[in-house]
């Protein structure tokens, strides 16, 4: 039986199914019997969740505004493709 | 527990096709639609930044990595097929504008080595675990996590973006790209120059460090 400890360092391999067989079996059967693992895991799922929706700070309006004036250059009559 | 997310990353995926909505972005950006470029650069700007700061070593040379790859994005978009998400579209055009330049500068950060430095040990520190394997520590529910909060917590996502800038360079590199731009682990590979094994590392490195952060601020 696997510990703890090697579920929870292994949890990445077997998160992303690239654990090999016998371990992939292994952690499935830890996880049957720990509740504590089961929700490990479950944070370090939903954590990829948190990470895809962190925020970024806007751009700064000069910025913004600075490429919108390329973008419409671009868009007009005779502008290179 | 195995994600799969498909149509997503750096090389064009055989079967991606646009979706109504992307498709309509698409056509008004070709038609020269400024609403709609000024929407794609609020969107993706901050992300890009990011993404540009996981290769570069400062500030100037990531903005400027990110105002190339604004206008290769500007001037391609009518030679773009479409065959990949924009997001990843633009995405790919960053990693290798990143990459050009870092080589040109003479400060190509090598993710292979970071990878060795910050791979190294354990990715747990010691006292988390009793001496038989077992946690040392009991992991209550995120019950104070609700999908509503997931979704528009600023204050939260706010912090997970902090911690996300915190993370040593090859494990911010990884996390941004596997788990927040949704790249491939195969493309992610050829982009930084480093193996499936280091990037599993890294990936579990950082995604550790992360979930610790976040919970912290989910029981505030």
């Amino acid at each position: 039986m696997l510990t703890c400890h090697q579920v929870a360092e292994g949890a990445t391999e077997y998160m992303e199914g690239a654990a090999p067989p016998m371990r992939r079996l292994g952690v499935w059967a830890h996880l049957r019997v720990c509740r504590n693992c089961r929700e490990y895991l479950r944070q370090l799922s939903r954590t990829i969740g948190l990470a895809r929706r962190a925020l970024v700070p806007p751009p700064a309006p000069e910025v913004e505004d600075g490429l919108a004036a390329i973008f419409a250059a671009q868009g007009r009559p005779g502008a290179a493709e | 527990m195995r994600r799969n997310r498909g149509g997503i990353g750096v090389a064009p995926q055989g079967s991606y096709q646009a979706g109504a909505e992307e498709a309509a972005t698409l056509a008004r950006l070709r038609a020269g639609d400024q609403a709609a470029f000024r929407t794609l650069v609020r969107e993706r700007h901050g992300r890009l930044l990011r993404l540009a700061g996981a290769f570069c070593r400062n500030r100037a040379s990531a903005e400027e990595v990110v105002q190339e790859t604004w206008l290769a994005v500007i001037t391609g978009l009518h030679g773009f097929s479409g065959e990949a998400p924009l997001a990843a579209w633009i995405n790919g055009i960053l990693v290798n504008k990143a990459k050009t330049r870092a080589v040109r500068d003479g400060r190509m950060v090598n993710f292979s080595d970071l990878a060795r430095d910050e791979g190294e040990g354990d990715a747990f520190e010691p006292e988390r675990f009793l001496p038989d394997g077992h946690w040392a520590e009991q992991h209550r529910p995120w019950d104070a996590l609700t999908p509503e909060r997931e979704a528009g917590d600023r204050q939260l996502l706010a912090g997970v973006g902090e911690a996300l800038e915190k993370l040593p360079p090859a494990q911010r590199a990884v996390v941004l790209l596997r788990d927040v731009e949704g790249l491939e682990s195969p493309a992610i590979c050829k982009a930084l120059g480093i193996s499936e094994a280091n990037l599993r590392v890294l990936l579990h490195r950082a995604r550790v460090k992360l979930r610790d952060a976040a919970d912290r601020m989910v029981r505030g």
